[in-house]
């Protein structure tokens, strides 16, 4: 187990593995999307009270459940980090914030679209939202500490502390907002339809669209460990070998 | 230098009072937050409306975001200038607990900075027509609450100290963080309107206070040691 955890601090071994890796995860991508958004694009049954715009429910639900990913995803790495000083480590902690930051705008910008048609309006400050919303506020703030600290030793150290802190208070945040909400909101006509005999028919394609939309997010999240491991490790010798080929 | 003979508590005790005749002779940083608050808590009733009716409605939430800015802008001074005149070094240097000697410097800011705006929030909180019976509630909240925005910014100033351009790196960081206590502290004051209990408000917030007081000493203190190096 430890030598696995010891190749893991090598960047020059994670990038080998994971080109070999791609293909495979991108195939399977490939076809759980085509399957996932056909089926539930065009065969679901249309939800007897919301139509055709319940849709982007298949959508919206894989991408915002992968949004709430990120602050632990960073937080362990960030622990990681501080405490084996794990390269490989570090770069997950820098390239996680803009990800999550982008997954976290398409999931709420994908519940906006969805809440125009359901709701009548984009925007409503229930729970959900209003900490998705913060927590893409914090991850800007993530973002903006990365590029104004020029070291990249104290930078990686700052994130990583931060994002444990960040994740600790997102939990709180979590709380304290549906806390409000219960105690703020004026009944709405909300409708997230779990009252409804959700039949195979349903749920198949919701569950091929998480599969498509996590891998997805595992690719991207490859490829962009990736560029910041060529971006790292420029002067090393077998970058240059694999940039003479 | 601290001598080994020297306990962690009058090491404690020493920072507080050092970082309390600091803030005494330069008044300017003690006076400039308190009239922020002020100034931002008077655009209010010339932004929204003059009109007492709608003031009462928003008047717990303006004080609290103002005491929020108000706090986030004093942060600037709890680091910056012990780091560019080299004390804060020394600090990391001294052979007691960093966490003790950060609690110090965080109680003795929010003595300056956040304990004069709690003083003057019933005041404001009158000229925004709070209704009657919210001015204890009020109070009591921003003196649980103030002191967290403290600690939580503590750490967002720690970990931008050296930077050039912080304020906004600063703001982005501190004030998502802060929304727990916000919400807290203005729920306090609309539902007890309504009818609910003071103590359970309290409780919250005053759990809120513990956790920060034990937990975010500790963050910053780490962010010092990167910071500083």
């Amino acid at each position: 187990m430890w030598t696995w955890f010891h190749k893991l601090g090598s960047p020059k071994w994670f990038y080998d593995i994971s080109g070999r890796w791609l293909p495979w995860l991108v195939a399977c991508m490939a076809v759980c999307l085509v399957v996932g958004v056909i089926w539930s694009l065009l065969f679901v049954p249309q939800d007897y009270q919301q139509g055709l715009t319940n849709r982007i429910f298949y959508v919206h639900v894989p991408v915002a459940s992968i949004s709430l990913a990120f602050f632990p995803l960073m937080a362990i790495a960030g622990t990681v980090s501080l405490v084996w000083k794990m390269k490989l480590a570090d770069v997950v902690v820098k390239v996680a914030a803009p990800l999550g930051a982008w997954f976290t705008a398409l999931a709420l910008a994908s519940g906006s679209i969805w809440g125009i048609d359901t709701w009548g309006t984009f925007w409503v400050w229930d729970a959900r939202l209003t900490s998705l919303l913060l927590q893409f506020f914090l991850l800007i703030g993530m973002i903006s500490l990365r590029s104004a600290l020029e070291d990249t030793d104290a930078a990686a150290k700052a994130c990583a502390l931060l994002s444990i802190v960040g994740t600790i208070n997102m939990v709180v945040i979590k709380y304290s907002v549906l806390w409000w909400d219960v105690l703020h909101q004026p009944p709405t006509n909300f409708t997230v339809d779990n009252s409804q005999p959700n039949g195979p028919e349903i749920w198949i394609p919701l569950v091929i669209m998480f599969l498509g939309v996590y891998l997805f997010f595992v690719i991207s999240l490859i490829l962009s460990v990736r560029n910041e491991i060529l971006r790292r490790e420029r002067r090393a010798q077998w970058v240059s070998e694999l940039a003479a080929q | 230098m601290a001598n080994a003979h020297t306990s962690t508590f009058s090491a404690f005790k020493a920072t507080l009072k050092r970082d309390l005749l600091i803030a005494y002779k330069r008044k300017n940083d003690v006076v400039n937050p308190f009239m922020f608050f002020l100034i931002v808590a008077s655009l209010f009733p010339i932004g929204v409306s003059p009109e007492p009716e709608r003031l009462s409605l928003i008047a717990a939430g303006v004080l609290w975001i103002s005491a929020l800015l108000a706090a986030l802008l004093a942060m600037d001074n709890l680091y910056r200038a012990d780091y560019e005149d080299g004390s804060l070094e020394q600090l990391l240097l001294s052979p007691h607990p960093l966490f003790f000697m950060v609690l110090a410097k965080n109680i003795a800011h929010w003595l300056v900075s956040g304990l004069p705006v709690v003083l003057v929030s019933p005041l404001i909180a009158y000229m925004l027509s709070l209704p009657d019976g919210s001015y204890h509630v009020l109070f009591l909240s921003l003196l649980l609450g103030t002191p967290v925005f403290s600690l939580l910014g503590s750490i967002g100033v720690a970990l931008t100290v050296g930077l050039g351009s912080r304020g906004l790196i600063l703001a982005m960081i501190t004030l998502p963080m802060s929304v727990p206590v916000l919400i807290a502290g203005t729920l306090a004051v609309q539902q007890t309107q309504n009818g609910a209990s003071l103590l359970g408000f309290l409780a919250i917030m005053g759990a809120m206070l513990l956790f920060a007081l034990t937990l975010a000493p500790l963050a910053s203190a780490a962010a010092l040691r990167i910071s500083v190096n």
